[in-house]
């Protein structure tokens, strides 16, 4: 037999794919070659060094909810209507959120107005799950992707983090509604995404969450004396309220405090 | 597609996303390339899993890494022609490496760090048996179905690939 043939052997053995009565040949052989059984050696180590250095990998969460929306979209309607699973499997439960804050926002309140904002506001959704869309500075730390907003755009955006409520914070970046540059926040759900818009209110009424429905996404809407925001998502509308409220406690509880911690509860 | 057929998906080629990814991971070399495939190589399973007939979890997982594999290839041909300038060739590549010492072939501490590297430099026929068997444990039978070549080609290439890496790690080590 061949050096060759022998480490296909070797090669078989170590993976479990020789026969039995061959496993007990070739174990013989080791026995008697020393060449084999310093081949067999480096040959386990190698298998160590591999399994050690080349880690198997976890699907990113911006994948998990990309391949879930391109095959809701692929599956057809008959697929969006179906009840979500009891016990969640995590194709029904890939999440993600977006609030948007714009500042000069001029649209108005009309139901046509509206829509185009809220069809913006998807697409800057869906656009922001295409790789290397999802965040300009990624930090779970609100002190970091707040600061990062400075000089960027004419408001600093209330960054707040939810991990503690199972919403962590990913991170941010700018984006551009309703003919603005905006501040996209991206929070995450259990092994989901969820990414968050908002702008500034110029004047206009306070306004509750409404919410609708788009191609199997949910938006909330309202508006605060100081921000309008936008919140997407193909999470369930149920959580999504959840995020949304812990959103507006944070608001309400930072502009009861000093300018100098708003944002920063 | 009808509701139920879609529960099916879900239960057989959905829990296998992370080492859809590991495989195209490793094979595009590159994150974005890799998302994509993953991607595509979903809708592709999704369109073409009326045909699929299997049940059982480990079936699922071969047939459908045979498709991120395919896609992943076709992906290569199509956006880095490049690295396609120089086809696989069985007989080329199958040399007996029969100048590796087997004591030289030790791998010390150091050596481990050019692994990744050595690892991409692999042709993508040598690198995805390994990551299908090592990382992946598939058995020969299933890697030769996710290639689609046979067995005794899988054990091949599985043993070039594994003295390659050697060879390799161990000229950098020398090297140093």
């Amino acid at each position: 037999m061949t050096h060759s043939e022998l480490e296909l052997q070797l090669d078989a053995y170590l993976d479990g794919e020789l026969a039995s009565r061959d496993a007990r040949e070739f174990e013989t052989h080791l026995r008697e070659c020393r060449d084999c059984a310093r081949l067999h050696d480096a040959r386990v180590a190698l298998g160590a060094a591999i399994r050690a250095e080349v880690p198997a990998l976890r699907a990113p969460d911006v994948l998990r909810a990309r391949v879930r929306s391109a095959l809701s979209s692929a599956a057809g309607p008959s697929v969006t209507r179906r009840p979500l699973p009891q016990g969640g499997r995590w194709l029904a439960l890939a999440a993600s959120v977006a609030l948007v804050a714009v500042g000069s926002w001029r649209l108005g309140s009309n139901r046509a107005a509206g829509e185009a904002l809220s069809e913006q506001v998807l697409t800057s959704h869906v656009r922001s799950l295409m790789p290397g869309h999802l965040t300009d500075v990624v930090s779970s730390d609100q002190h970091t992707v707040k600061p990062w907003f400075n000089g960027k755009l004419d408001f600093s955006p209330a960054v707040y983090d939810f991990a503690g409520r199972g919403y962590p914070l990913i991170g941010g970046r700018l984006d551009y509604i309703g003919g603005r540059p905006v501040a996209a926040l991206v929070y995450g759900r259990r092994q989901h995404l969820i990414n968050v818009f908002l702008w500034p209110a110029t004047q206009g009424p306070v306004r509750e969450p409404g919410e609708t429905m788009r191609h199997g996404y949910h938006l909330l809407h309202w508006t605060t004396p100081e921000y309008i925001y936008w919140v997407v998502s193909d999470l369930g509308m149920a959580e999504l309220r959840e995020f949304a409220q812990l959103v507006r406690e944070a608001d309400s509880t930072a502009s009861r405090l000093p300018a100098t911690t708003r944002g920063l509860h | 597609m009808e509701p139920n057929e879609l529960g099916r998906f879900e239960a057989i080629v959905l829990p296998h996303l992370d080492a859809a990814y590991t495989l195209a991971r490793y094979l595009t070399r590159h994150e974005h390339d890799a998302q994509d495939v993953v991607q595509d190589a979903y809708l592709r399973a999704l369109k073409y899993f009326e045909g699929f007939r299997g049940t059982d979890g480990g079936d699922g997982r071969a047939w459908l890494l045979a498709i991120v594999r395919n896609t992943a290839f076709t992906w290569r041909r199509r956006y880095r022609p490049e690295a396609t300038a120089a086809e696989f060739d069985e007989q080329l590549h199958s040399e007996a490496v029969a100048d590796v010492h087997p004591e030289a072939a030790l791998l010390g501490a150091s050596a481990r760090e050019s692994l990744h590297q050595a690892l991409d430099r692999l042709p993508p026929e040598f690198r995805e048996v390994i990551v299908l068997r090592e990382l992946q444990g598939l058995s020969y039978k299933e890697i030769g179905e996710v290639t689609g070549v046979p067995v005794g080609t899988v054990m091949s290439r599985l043993s070039r690939a594994r003295s390659r890496l050697q060879r390799a790690l161990y000229a950098e080590k020398e090297g140093r």
